[in-house]
């Protein structure tokens, strides 16, 4: 049994909507460093569940803890921690790579800011078209910058929501590269690519009606509540 | 500051609905301009409501396209999980807002004092408009977000927003007349004009979070 708090950890976690449990009781613990893939099928919960995670959508009941911090407690740090990519891709076309990735590194204060975005930029292969607007790129394009975004102020703990869509080859091995396959970062990752997941998870989460049905074994429980508002190893 | 700015970039780089406000505007201010005996009339009495009205329209026109175009996009989500309070990102859209419609005020202004043949852009006149305007925007751009996810978002912006727009724009007639020579004066619709600018500013940082809820 591990000591060591989960990176990811809910506990009765429930969502409702006018009465329909979207998200039913769901209880989880993920590992640091983890690959989750969150299966189930279309109207499991899935989108539901990482939107609480990401402190987008308020639990009705339950709790929730990502990288230490609290969804309802501690949101703010919570999200200084996570990187959110999703089928969106969340990135303003009226502005260029460089000029998004600029905007977004001022919202997390990233630091040195113009090298990482450089490193970044080069990295997903938009060095070349940093100065473009963006609403001239394909949508792979669009998605590979996302990627960026997404990872910019290296987070701890990336929430993914279908983040193949619109990704060719290329820019699929480059979101295993960059996110799937780095060793410091917990990953969960909804996806309907199935036979991909083998590449990647080393677990799986499973909702089926908003109940988990399959989790990864992780016994850490979740932190208690005034814990759940400290970071992930820091001393209390 | 990092939200302004980037809103600011974005009204710049997309000046398309901007600019169909302000010719909306002016079209309007034009056909005023015909239906008035300017030279039988004086038109100063008619003039605030005039204005506001054209001001009015150019901010429901305009406020609504940003939030929508955020929404559709998922930038605003973006900017949701990124660790800014959502104070902050209302503030730094309000200002943007403001930024925006008061320069096309400005220029209405500039247009309607040659369309009427009289003096508009006094400093009176500007600080009325400039703080109706503030209150006008924090207001809008509260309702904008909540019906950002609406589908009848098109219509949910005028109709949430006008009932609740009726003190603003009487004060900004009623004060604006004041800074056009009427004997009342400008000074008490001012009062009023600022205490609905504070209290939509304070009161939309504070229930902005709970709009952005889900």
């Amino acid at each position: 049994m591990s000591d060591e708090p989960a990176a990811v950890a809910a506990r009765d976690l429930t969502k409702r909507y006018g009465g329909v449990e979207v998200v039913s009781n769901a209880t989880f613990a993920l590992p640091r460093g983890s690959k989750i893939a969150l299966l189930g099928p279309n109207g499991a919960g899935k989108s539901t569940l990482l939107g609480i995670l990401s402190s987008l959508i308020t639990p009705s009941d339950g709790e929730a803890a990502v990288a230490g911090y609290s969804v309802r407690q501690n949101p703010l740090a919570l999200r200084r921690s996570i990187g959110v990519l999703a089928h969106l891709p969340m990135v303003y076309e009226e502005l260029s790579p460089i000029e998004n990735l600029e905007f977004f590194a001022r919202l997390y204060e990233v630091p040195d800011a113009d090298a990482r975005i450089e490193e970044l930029l080069r990295a997903v292969g938009l060095w070349r078209r940093r100065a473009e607007p963006t609403q001239v790129f394909s949508r792979g394009y669009h998605q590979r910058l996302a990627i960026a975004r997404a990872i910019l102020h290296r987070p701890a703990v990336m929430l993914l929501d279908e983040p193949e869509t619109g990704l060719d080859p290329a820019g699929v091995e480059l979101l295993d590269e960059l996110v799937m396959r780095d060793p410091a970062v917990t990953v969960l990752a909804a996806t309907h690519l199935v036979d991909r997941t083998s590449q990647w998870a080393s677990g799986v989460l499973r909702l089926e009606r908003g109940r988990v049905t399959e989790a990864p074994s992780m016994p850490a429980p979740l932190a208690e509540p005034d814990a759940a508002s400290q970071p992930v190893g820091a001393s209390s | 500051m990092a939200v302004l700015r980037k809103d600011l970039q974005l009204a710049w780089r997309d000046r398309s609905g901007w600019l169909s406000a302000f010719a909306f505007a002016a079209v309007s201010l034009l056909v005023y301009s015909f239906a008035f005996d300017l030279v039988a009339t004086d038109v100063r009495p008619l003039l605030p409501g005039v204005l506001w009205t054209t001001f009015l329209f150019v901010g429901i026109f305009a406020n609504g396209q940003s939030f929508q175009r955020e929404s559709d996009a998922g930038t605003f989500d973006a900017m949701l999980v990124a660790p800014v309070s959502p104070a902050t990102i209302y503030l730094g859209k309000v200002l943007t807002n403001l930024v925006s419609l008061f320069l096309i005020e400005l220029a209405l202004l500039v247009l309607a004092t040659m369309l009427f043949d009289t003096a508009l852009l006094t400093a009176e006149l500007v600080l009325v408009v400039a703080i109706g305007t503030t209150g006008y925007v924090s207001l809008t751009t509260l309702l904008s977000t909540l019906g950002s996810r609406a589908r009848a978002r098109a219509v949910l912006l005028p109709v949430l927003a006008l009932p609740l727009l009726v003190p603003l724009l009487i004060a900004g007639v009623r004060a604006s007349g004041g800074a056009l020579g009427e004997p009342v004066g400008s000074a008490p619709w001012l009062l009023l004009l600022v205490v609905f600018a504070m209290w939509s500013t304070v009161g939309g940082a504070l229930l902005f979070p709970l709009a952005v809820e889900r």
